[in-house]
């Protein structure tokens, strides 16, 4: 994913970027939830 | 009109060294945004309130949407794969955020039937065509990791639940500082709900137009650096011929994957829909459950977290083990599974979480495998639309799965009151649906060559990037049909190119 020609690589960064903000704020949220488990 | 022109097909064809790890992210941006459909009882209860409306009259909003998803994705899936994922994505985008905006217009005015249109009827065409917009362009791009490449969009559904539900709860807090998003029975004025609905039709339009920006179809004959075809080809059940996805619904094999992917969602429904209550009955002690409702609430993330991370890692393993195999595991192991819920489910809450999680992975391993197995069957044709028309699975699994668990549990008592033992029934009907499904995909075997494409068929838009020549099955090929030979009973027979055709395929490789 390194080295790509026309600027691509941070197109890569942002685009990567993006999903991983999207889904990490979902997962971090859903552990939280989750702790309940063994905590409630 | 250069901005409709920008969105067909031939305008979408990568240039030389366009990065195909670009296209991922950009299908996990309809993904993410569509999964919201999996979070909508964070709402429910105020829609409920602001309409003054029974359960059941909210629940069809749903119901609507999930029926349209299958509608549109089995109807629409032959115009997206002649129209390319560009178009497609931003058809999905388009009707998925009016179905917000057009369901918030009807919670402002308080007209019920505008949010049926909205959300559950143009919402569902967006959700529809949005599963399946990427699923064949990631295939074609990852010719050597289909399962992986699907496994990642795929996943990005159930991430979306993930994303949407505690997003709509600080939203709601947000636009009504009398919700409590901490409190699953809080209820948000009518004023919020539309704040809530008007934000995620402009935020998830934006994400999903990420995608339609990023996404590309491989040019004709691309390969990826030092891909052997020959590699994939020699696999069994690994076909480089080409089906339509109208000659699919004639074979034998589609109807037998319908039913391999009907009965693995059905069963994984039937925990999903009882998940919360379930927990706390398997574990209920002289009428008082030891397993606490936020604990309940726990146990219900945990299994969100599997069924999504399910999706990436067993599909990504059938890239290795192949796609027969691993629907093996989901449907032999998941026997087993469910059988022992049945019976040791109660003795310790940790074993049950456990025989859940992996159940809940398998669940979603179904889903995100299922493209690859296509692909494997039918080629790169129009593996969107065969995609799309499986798909109706899902939809009657969706009807399917709540009535036999509901339907057993309403015979054993009241909610509330139920223990262990009210489950085996239920637990011990999914074990066999899993039986009929492991029978079902040991039965699976290549197309025939008369379903096959003639290989200057499958150029143009919606082709695969193998061009011609590559569709012909050479000498020893196995197949099912009449005339066709088999190489033994219940041998899982091989599917490989002449060795012309494979010729013809690395001469393309770049």
């Amino acid at each position: 994913m390194t080295g790509q020609p026309n600027g691509q690589s941070g197109r890569l960064w942002i685009s990567w970027l993006l999903v991983a903000a999207l889904l990490g704020y979902g997962v971090v949220q859903t552990v939280i939830t989750a702790a309940k488990l063994f905590t409630g | 009109m250069p901005l409709l022109s920008a969105l067909d097909h031939q305008h979408t064809v990568a240039p030389p060294g366009y990065s195909r790890w670009l296209i991922p992210p950009a299908a996990l941006s309809v993904h993410l945004c569509i999964g919201q459909a999996y979070a909508t009882s964070v709402y429910k209860n105020s829609l409920i309130a602001h309409f003054d409306a029974s359960q059941t009259a909210i629940g069809v909003i749903f119901s609507i949407a999930i029926v349209m998803l299958g509608l549109s994705a089995a109807l629409g899936g032959t115009w997206v794969e002649s129209n390319g994922p560009r178009k497609a994505m931003f058809v999905s985008a388009s009707f998925w955020a009016a179905g917000f905006l057009v369901g918030a217009l009807g919670i402002a005015t308080g007209q019920l039937w505008l949010v049926y249109l909205g959300y559950g009827f143009l919402g569902g065409i967006g959700l529809g065509i949005g599963y399946i917009s990427p699923v064949s362009t990631l295939i074609k791009w990852f010719p050597d990791r289909p399962g992986l490449a699907t496994g990642l969009a795929i996943m990005g559904f159930g991430g979306g639940a993930m994303l949407a539900s505690p997003l709509s709860r600080q939203l709601l807090s947000f636009y009504d500082p009398n919700y409590d998003p901490t409190n699953s029975a809080s209820v948000a004025s009518g004023g919020a709900l539309v704040g809530l609905f008007v934000t995620l039709g402009i935020g998830y339009f934006a994400i999903m137009m990420f995608g339609v920006f990023n996404v590309r179809v491989p040019a004709p004959g691309w390969r990826p650096a030092g891909f052997d075809p020959g590699t994939v080809a020699a696999k069994p059940l690994v076909t480089t011929a080409h089906v339509s996805a109208s000659n699919a619904i004639r074979t034998r094999s589609f109807w037998l994957l319908w039913v391999v992917l009907f009965c693995n969602v059905t069963a994984g429904i039937g925990i999903l829909e009882q998940a919360s209550p379930m927990i706390q009955d398997f574990f209920r002690d002289g009428g008082t459950s030891t397993v606490t409702i936020a604990a309940a609430g726990g146990f219900v993330g945990l299994l969100s977290l599997f069924n999504m991370a399910g999706r990436f890692v067993w599909s990504s393993t059938s890239d290795v083990i192949g796609r027969k195999p691993i629907y093996m595991v989901y449907l032999g192991v998941g026997m087993v599974l469910y059988a022992l819920l049945a019976v040791v489910g109660s003795t310790a809450t940790a074993l049950f979480v456990l025989l859940a999680c992996v159940i809940l992975s398998f669940y979603g391993g179904g889903f995100a495998t299922v493209p690859a197995y296509l692909r494997d069957l039918f080629g790169t044709y129009q593996v969107g639309a065969i995609h799309g028309r499986l798909l109706t699975a899902w939809s009657a699994a969706g009807i399917a799965g709540p009535l036999i668990i509901n339907g057993f549990l309403d015979a054993q008592g009241k909610p509330g009151t139920l223990t262990a033992s009210a489950y085996q029934p239920a637990l011990f009907t999914m074990v066999g649906v899993l039986a009929i499904g492991f029978v079902a995909n040991l039965l699976i075997r290549p197309v025939p060559d008369r379903f096959h494409e003639p290989a200057t068929a499958t150029d143009g838009p919606g082709t695969a990037p193998d061009g011609p020549g590559t569709a012909t099955d050479g000498p020893g090929t196995a197949t099912d049909g009449p005339g066709n030979p088999i190489t033994g009973p219940g041998t899982e027979t091989v599917a490989v190119t002449s060795g012309d055709a494979t010729d013809t395929e690395r001469s393309t490789t770049r």
